[in-house]
């Protein structure tokens, strides 16, 4: 029997030949295992991150104190957002899929750099643990919030400075995450795949990884200098130093907007692989989804400032970031046009990855069109800093990014384990998702309206039925990511077996000789002269000799 | 209060942002529905059962249609960037300042506090402070509703009212949002910020902080209280501390109005962020950190207190005897101490701390200058009138 990346000895490793199975896991270079335990890692913290964001909705039940007082409520929501964002989201798509799928999509056998991309997981768990270590050690996890504005940020007594080394760490992974893809999209593509042949994935992954080097160096610089603040006394965002608070928050959001666009490229990618699949036809614009990705990469970092309509900042300064933010909405806007064309005169195959990736484009309308709202600078500064903000970026980042994260895996999973999930149960967690996703985010649109800020452990009686729906529903939210995650993990072991193109998809990482793919990928590499998505009467054009890698069709 | 939407007219330009809000509403369900619908017809109509293989068509490209999602989003975008900025030209366009009247604004942990320009007679208002948390039994059943009693900040109706807002230097960025007016600036501590309204309806607006300041952002609440012309202004000219009349000046409600019982226990011996005021506790740390950082802050006659003035064994052991409230048998070292502070440690008449208990002085001169010790920084009162502190200094010896 062919041998499959998970058996024993199927591995290179970055020090010497070990001989048992957990040393050829933690010393592996190979991109598929990386990719795999990054998704173990960064599932496992979101869980940590999800059940604090449960504690935190069962406080906000009713008004008052609970259980929790108003410091633990701050570090909770701190503890989440700096999970979610640092330890999960941003890594998520390029850490999980852009390891295990993008080399196979271009017909590699590994990312340009094997080694580095070891010394990067291993970077981004040394980060999640000083992260972590600060629950235990000083004077507590940091409570401001995972924005660290200052002046809160450098006079709170909290551990603020561990949480701010792990953010630069993890920053850190993330630029040299950025620098091996995209190395290994100019470099390792083959023979043939010019820019305008490569899967949609690939160009989100493309866009993303000059994001994460381009971008990611503005928060480290940061971050170093509120440290330098905070022992050294240097006066540079605190006043009463001599600093300036808002320069703070302009630096911040230099990096932490285009980062919010560094996660949703990625995901978009995912839709652009499921949508073409389970339409059993071509794409529809190649070329304009690809390059929308590009320009919202390169608008992206133009608008940060609208992140600041009520700081104080000049009002000449609101109305030009209000302008440009609209023009990020535009490409956003073509990329959905594009997908729902690509399903007119098609063949839809409502599998739980399509279902997903419907599911996201109503959500992620509504957490785009929400964002436009928010994008105009009077009507923002009644929604800024509001409940309103919060569904917005919710419905975008968990109904967008997420959801196409869910898609992804539910998608990938036959290639990554050649076995298949049962079908009927992981449809069933779907629904049970998505309807809890709604009930739990959409209130929070209406009480935002109403004027119930964020980050607020107690609230006004007014506020109580929005936030008893929103239990409700994040308790159906909960019930159904517990369910998917068991159809899924159990799948791993006890699933049907699968051979390597169980959707009949049409992109090289469909074109392996096993199931699960072996050690180094294709047995050649091939010559890529079609495009991504071709297919005839619903069946894929380009067929493979799997031994030779020639075309047979 | 929901003031979100049933307060459309409760200032001058909150119909303008929600005006902008709803045509933004309608757009974004045009554009919503111009992506849904056709995603759902096509999952309907081509439905796997319902369309054989060959019907497959790869419909890759359509200028027509490419050009037209383009550009009417865009120029649907262009239209709702044009309300945004209208509505953000009359929230920002600031009125006269000799048609409008110019009101100070302080936030600080956790409390909103309003300075008025003098009136005729010299005096000028001073208004505002903490929110009266709600009280709920053990049940968590509400007892009584939070408040902020007579601390508001009063203003007359149908008229321009500028906000100079600021924040202690050393404090941290809040944000003065009122929903019902639609209107939200930060707060930044070194600088000024200015926001203004023109309130049209005669009634009472919650104000909210709404960018996060630590343990009691949720509580830092205040009220804008919108009077009849000619009621505001026979307060104005009054020398009365509130339309609604004088504060009560116990010491009791003093501790709640400076926001003193957020940082300290009044009735137990808790330590929240700085020590219980119901007696004074001082922990052998907070004695061996004086003793051993010494204390030039407080600005108390005798001077500044040199560091290291005792060490070893002896500053131990005057600790443990302070920090045990002076009881029982005074150790020989703490001849050391009585110079200054006095052989039963009260401090000789003021001219040097107390050891033992908030006098009057040590609250005066803490709450001039603020403190810096052990337990964090204390920030500064500087408003607060002797008067008032006289009554805290009585209220906290009848605790």
């Amino acid at each position: 029997m062919s041998k499959s990346y998970l058996d024993l000895d199927q591995t290179h490793c970055a020090i010497g030949h070990p001989k048992t199975a957990f040393w050829q896991w933690m010393l592996t270079v190979d991109h598929k295992r990386i990719g795999l335990m990054y998704a173990a890692v960064i599932f496992t913290f979101f869980f940590v991150a999800v059940a604090t964001a449960f504690a935190m909705r069962l406080e906000l039940f009713a008004p008052g104190a609970q259980f929790m007082d108003g410091d633990t409520f701050n570090q909770a929501f701190t503890l989440h957002g700096v999970i979610m964002i640092f330890l999960f989201i941003i890594p998520g798509v390029p850490a999980v899929f852009g390891n295990i799928v993008m080399p196979l999509m271009i017909g590699a056998k590994d990312v340009s750099f094997p080694r580095l991309n070891w010394f990067t997981f291993w970077l981004y768990i040394t980060g999640a643990l000083v992260a972590l270590s600060s629950l235990w050690s000083g004077e507590g996890f940091a409570d401001t919030g995972w924005t660290f504005y200052a002046p809160y940020s450098l006079t709170t007594n909290t551990n603020v400075i561990t949480t701010l080394v792990a953010a630069f760490i993890l920053g850190m992974a993330s630029i040299l995450t950025g620098l091996n893809f995209l190395v290994t999209i100019h470099r390792l593509r083959a023979p043939g795949m010019d820019f305008f042949k490569m899967p949609l994935f690939v160009w989100g992954i493309y866009a993303t990884a000059w994001i994460q080097l381009l971008a990611t160096p503005v928060i480290g610089i940061t971050l170093v200098l509120a440290i330098l603040e905070k022992y050294f006394g240097i006066g540079i965002f605190d006043p009463s130093k001599g600093g300036d608070p808002v320069l703070f928050e302009h630096l911040f959001w230099i990096y932490s907007h285009p980062a919010v666009y560094l996660m949703i490229l990625p995901a978009f990618g995912i839709m652009s692989e499921i949508i073409p699949t389970f339409s059993r036809r071509e794409v529809f614009g190649y070329r304009t989804i690809a390059l929308s990705s590009a320009s919202i990469a390169g608008i992206g970092y133009l608008v940060w400032g609208h992140h600041l309509y009520t700081s104080g900042m000049a009002d000449t300064a609101k109305v030009i970031f209000s302008f440009l933010t609209f023009f990020v909405a535009i490409p956003t806007g073509i990329k959905f046009y594009d997908w729902v064309f690509t399903m007119y005169k098609g063949k839809i195959i409502l599998t739980t990855p399509m279902l997903w990736a419907l599911g996201t484009i109503i959500t992620f309308t509504i957490g785009g069109l929400t964002g436009v709202t928010i994008a105009m600078v009077g009507v923002d500064i009644h929604l800024q800093d509001t409940y309103y903000t919060v569904a917005h970026f919710h419905y975008a980042m968990l109904g967008g990014v997420v959801f196409l994260l869910f898609a992804g895996l539910h998608y990938w999973f036959p290639l990554m384990f050649g076995r298949m999930y049962n079908e009927g149960h992981a449809k069933f967690a779907f629904y049970l998702n998505f309807i809890g996703f709604n009930v739990l985010w959409f209130p929070m649109f209406i009480a935002g309206y109403y004027g119930m800020p964020r980050r607020y452990f107690d609230y006004l009686p007014e506020f109580e039925i929005y936030h008893q729906i929103s239990f409700v529903g994040a308790v159906i939210f909960i019930t159904g990511l517990i369910t998917m995650f068991y159809v899924l993990i159990r799948a791993i072991k006890n699933g049907e077996k699968v051979g390597p193109n169980h959707w009949n998809a049409t992109t090289l990482e469909w074109h392996l000789p096993t199931s699960p793919p072996p050690l180094e990928n294709h047995t050649k590499v091939p010559y890529v002269d079609f495009m991504p998505y071709e297919y005839h009467h619903g069946q894929p054009v380009v067929k493979f000799d799997y031994e030779t890698m020639k075309r047979i069709d | 209060m929901l003031d979100g939407f049933v307060g459309a007219s409760a200032a001058t330009f909150a119909a303008d942002v929600d005006n902008a809000f709803w045509i933004n509403f309608w757009v974004s369900i045009v554009l919503g529905l111009s992506v849904l619908i056709p995603m759902f017809y096509f999952v309907w109509k081509y439905r796997e059962s319902n369309v054989k293989d060959e019907e497959i068509e790869n419909f890759t490209h359509h200028t027509g249609l490419e050009i037209t999602w383009t550009l009417v989003p865009t120029v649907m975008l262009m239209v709702l960037f044009w309300f945004g900025y209208d509505s953000m030209r009359v929230l920002r366009t600031m009125p006269a300042a000799d048609q409008s009247i110019t009101i100070q604004v302080e936030g600080s942990k956790w409390k909103w506090r309003y300075e008025y320009p003098a009136n005729a007679n010299g005096v000028v208002h001073k208004l505002g402070g903490a929110f009266i948390k709600p009280k709920y039994d053990e049940n968590g059943k509400l007892i009584e509703k939070g408040t902020m009693a007579k601390s508001a900040l009063y203003v007359p109706v149908n008229t321009n009212i500028i906000l100079e807002m600021t924040a202690p230097v050393d404090d941290v960025i809040h944000a003065f949002f009122v929903p019902a007016f639609r209107m939200k600036e930060d707060v930044v501590p070194g600088r000024v910020t200015k926001q203004w309204f023109n309130a049209t309806t005669v009634g009472e607006y919650d104000v909210e902080c709404a960018e996060y300041c630590g343990t009691d952002h949720s509580y830092m609440y205040s009220r804008i209280v919108v009077l009849p012309k000619a009621e505001y202004d026979a307060w104005f000219n009054s020398n009365d501390d509130t339309p609604k009349g004088n504060y009560d000046k116990s010491g009791s409600a003093l501790l709640q109005q400076h926001g003193c019982k957020s940082c300290h226990a009044t009735l137990s011996d808790a330590v929240f962020f700085g020590p219980t005021l119901k007696t004074r506790v001082l922990t052998k740390e907070q004695v061996l950190d004086v003793i051993n950082h010494g204390q030039d802050t407080l600005g108390y006659a005798m001077g500044a207190m040199p560091a290291g003035l005792v060490t070893g064994k002896d500053a131990q052991e005057i600790a443990a005897y302070v920090a045990a409230g002076m009881k029982g048998e005074q150790p020989a070292s703490f001849a050391a101490c009585s110079s200054c502070h006095g052989e039963d440690g009260k401090g000789q008449y003021g001219t040097s701390p107390s050891l033992v208990d908030y006098d009057v002085d040590l609250l005066r001169n803490v709450l001039k200058h603020g403190k810096k010790g052990s337990m964090g920084n204390m920030p500064k009162f500087p408003y607060i009138t002797d008067e008032d502190v006289s009554a805290i200094a009585e209220h906290l010896k009848s605790l």
